[in-house]
């Protein structure tokens, strides 16, 4: 039981970063709360329902949903967002707006019902004396992967180190003659195309319909609050809060735990006094 | 009426012309619309969460409409069939039954709604003297003078699922569990007392909220738990391929009962709502003429354009059938003959017998079956016909 409990811990942390990670980069860098990022996770799920329904192999759906993801947020940024940035209320009327759109468009040519997409893994193992699902593990190794990756390139190469100094002062950057716009445009694109590929990871967990995102779109959204620009706050908020919704769920009861995340993340904005 | 104005015949031919004026009128309005056709509306959710399930609904009740004025319709009329949006809600029920009844002049409403639509609308057509047959399965106990259900409540559905898990399968253990909501919760309640009363035990009941889609917290109780089988009801469509699939995910291989899923969700699902066991009224795989006959005339009909019949859409065919059977025994569309008369009907069609004789809900076939691993449903057998219990005990 125990065994079991920690799995659950840390695996759902893991999902939640994985969902999260794309929202958290295009806050840090461009500033605004992509709140199109449930639409791009619903893209990616429809790309694992596609790709996998062609007879390709699923692991295949994550290449095919995070290009797809990338593409779109290419013509996002270019057409739409680019003129609001100076006025950042109107850029979450504009996602908003945005995910409404992709959300109709999914629903008009695949329908409201459920779709289904094969799994890569769907069998379970066993680890530390308790039977548990393989795939859900897998993630957690993913979750671990991608966030050392993303770290790795906000630390190791020159995009992330012009990335942060646009995290860090804008206008500072663009004074020592850092392309803004351009790096603007490459975080929408790895933002948005993060969030697909999390929704081609979710489709073997989920089933998939028009509005699958909304959900994982809200505990995203806390946990970026809670967490700000940092990666490694971010992991830590998943672990948290998953972890209290994960706990609650066990010893409580599951409509406990859905609040859990929200209250948690009021609480602690309460009382966080470090700004960033 | 006729024996009172004979006692007065002193009265002044005035007084009487007057009677006779006032009685010519409404005479005189039955008239006129006896040469139309018999308007039946279909106030059903084309927009919001019915939009998935509506589309079938209108066919059947086309396919009804067409075959019975293909044989000259229904006391030398036509039927006309008005499908009308309820956007799947109380608000927008309202405005579609008072467009069917005012605009329309719909004789009757057939039609498979949600729970909140059907209570908004019900007493729009109680209020218009509009016959209203409901065919949509629900909770339970939903009463009027002019409304009929030829759909189940959980009384037929619940207790045949259990008592086949409990002797069959050998539960004696059970976990519940389902998504937080009125009709989840209502069928949980009916297969607790139906377990009580086969003397199982129930080791667990949990709820889930409707927006979470990760089931992990309960599938770990269900591991600590270990009973002998599970029995869930979420809510339609998604939540069951989600609980399964993470369910099986999950390494565990007890029987599970499914209060929830339909044929189309389980066909959607692929293989991960395989082997799960169900009952309803009515199935696509039912082996019987009715049913055949019924399935190539849909696919003759809408070809391509088919939407896959299933419970919620079925029983509106029945219900044409039925009222049409009704009118034409009674000679007339008014409400308060076809009340009379209604629950004398007994049509025979894909589901079975049905008769809406048990205070205005029907006694219907029941049938066990289990999803396979492409998907699809099989019929494994019938309960035969299941009694609906005491819904409207103030109704005869």
């Amino acid at each position: 039981m125990f065994t079991t409990q920690l799995l659950d811990v840390v695996t759902t942390a893991g999902v939640l970063y994985i969902v999260a990670l794309g929202l958290l980069i295009v806050y840090g860098v461009l500033k605004i709360i992509n709140l199109a990022h449930g639409a791009f996770l619903a893209v990616g799920a429809y790309a694992g329902v596609v790709t996998t329904g062609l007879g390709w192999n699923p692991w295949t759906a994550l290449l095919v949903a995070f290009v797809i993801g990338v593409a779109g947020a290419a013509l996002v940024e270019w057409r739409v967002l680019r003129g609001l940035y100076a006025r950042p209320m109107d850029t979450i009327l504009a996602t908003w707006g945005l995910n409404i759109i992709v959300v109709q468009l999914i629903t008009l040519y695949f329908g409201r019902e459920i779709r289904f997409a094969e799994s890569a893994i769907g069998r379970a193992v066993n680890i530390g004396g308790a039977t548990y699902s393989e795939y859900r593990l897998v993630l957690l190794l993913l979750a671990v992967v991608l966030g050392v990756g993303v770290w790795l390139v906000m630390q190791r190469t020159q995009i992330g180190i012009v990335a942060r100094a646009v995290i860090m002062n804008e206008e500072l950057a663009q004074a020592l003659g850092i392309n803004t716009r351009l790096v603007r445009f490459v975080t929408f694109g790895l933002g948005a195309g993060l969030a697909a590929l999390a929704g081609a990871l979710l489709t073997p967990l989920v089933s998939v319909h028009p509005n699958l995102g909304v959900p994982w779109l809200i505990n995203a959204f806390m946990l970026v609050l809670v967490a700000g620009v940092s990666l490694l706050n971010l992991a830590l908020a998943a672990l948290v809060l998953g972890g209290a919704q994960v706990l609650v769920s066990s010893y409580g009861n599951p409509v406990l735990g859905s609040l859990t995340i929200v209250i948690l993340a009021v609480i602690i904005l309460r009382f966080r006094t470090i700004t960033i | 009426m006729r024996e009172r104005w004979t006692d007065h015949r002193s009265r002044s031919l005035a007084t009487l012309l007057v009677v006779l004026s006032v009685a010519m009128l409404p005479a005189g309005a039955v008239q006129s619309q006896d040469k139309g056709p018999i308007v039946i509306a279909v106030p059903v959710g084309l927009s919001g969460v019915n939009s998935v399930v509506a589309p079938a609904v209108v066919q059947s009740g086309e396919l009804a409409v067409e075959e019975i004025n293909a044989k000259g319709g229904v006391l030398g009329r036509k039927l006309q069939l008005v499908p009308l949006d309820d956007e799947s809600g109380p608000a927008g029920a309202v405005k579609a039954f008072n467009t069917a009844i005012r605009q329309h002049k719909a004789h009757t409403i057939i039609t498979m709604e949600t729970s909140a639509a059907r209570n908004a609308g019900a007493p729009i057509a109680e209020r218009a003297k509009t016959l209203f047959i409901y065919t949509s399965f629900y909770e339970g106990r939903a009463c009027g003078k002019s409304l009929f259900i030829n759909a189940w409540v959980p009384e037929q559905i619940v207790p045949p699922l259990i008592k086949f898990m409990t002797d069959d399968k050998k539960v004696k253990k059970w976990f519940a569990l389902g998504s937080d909501y009125a009709f989840g919760r209502g069928m949980i309640e009916a297969a607790k007392s139906t377990i009580k009363g086969v003397g199982g035990t129930i080791l667990g009941e949990e709820y889930q909220p409707l927006q979470q889609s990760d089931w992990t917290a309960i599938i770990s109780k269900i591991r600590a738990a270990n009973p002998d089988g599970i029995i869930y009801s979420t809510s339609g469509g998604g939540p069951n391929i989600d609980f399964m699939k993470q369910f099986k995910a999950a390494g565990l291989k007890m029987p599970v009962g499914s209060l929830s899923i339909d044929e189309l969700t389980a066909e959607a699902g692929g293989d991960a709502a395989e082997g799960v066991y169900y009952t309803g009224d009515y199935f696509t795989g039912l082996d019987n003429p009715e049913n055949r006959k019924f399935l190539d005339a849909m696919r003759k009909k809408f070809g391509a354009g088919l939407k896959t019949p299933n419970s919620l859409s079925e029983p509106e065919y029945d219900g044409v059938y039925a009222h049409a059977m009704a009118v034409e025994k009674a000679g007339t569309t008014d409400v308060d003959k076809l009340v009379q008369v209604l629950p004398t009907i007994v049509f025979k069609g894909p589901r079975g017998q049905v008769q809406m004789n048990k205070q205005h809900h029907a006694s219907l076939p029941v049938y066990l079956a289990q999803v396979q691993a492409n998907g699809k449903t099989k019929v494994l057998k019938s309960f035969g016909l299941v009694d609906p219990g005491n819904q409207c005990p103030s109704l005869k």
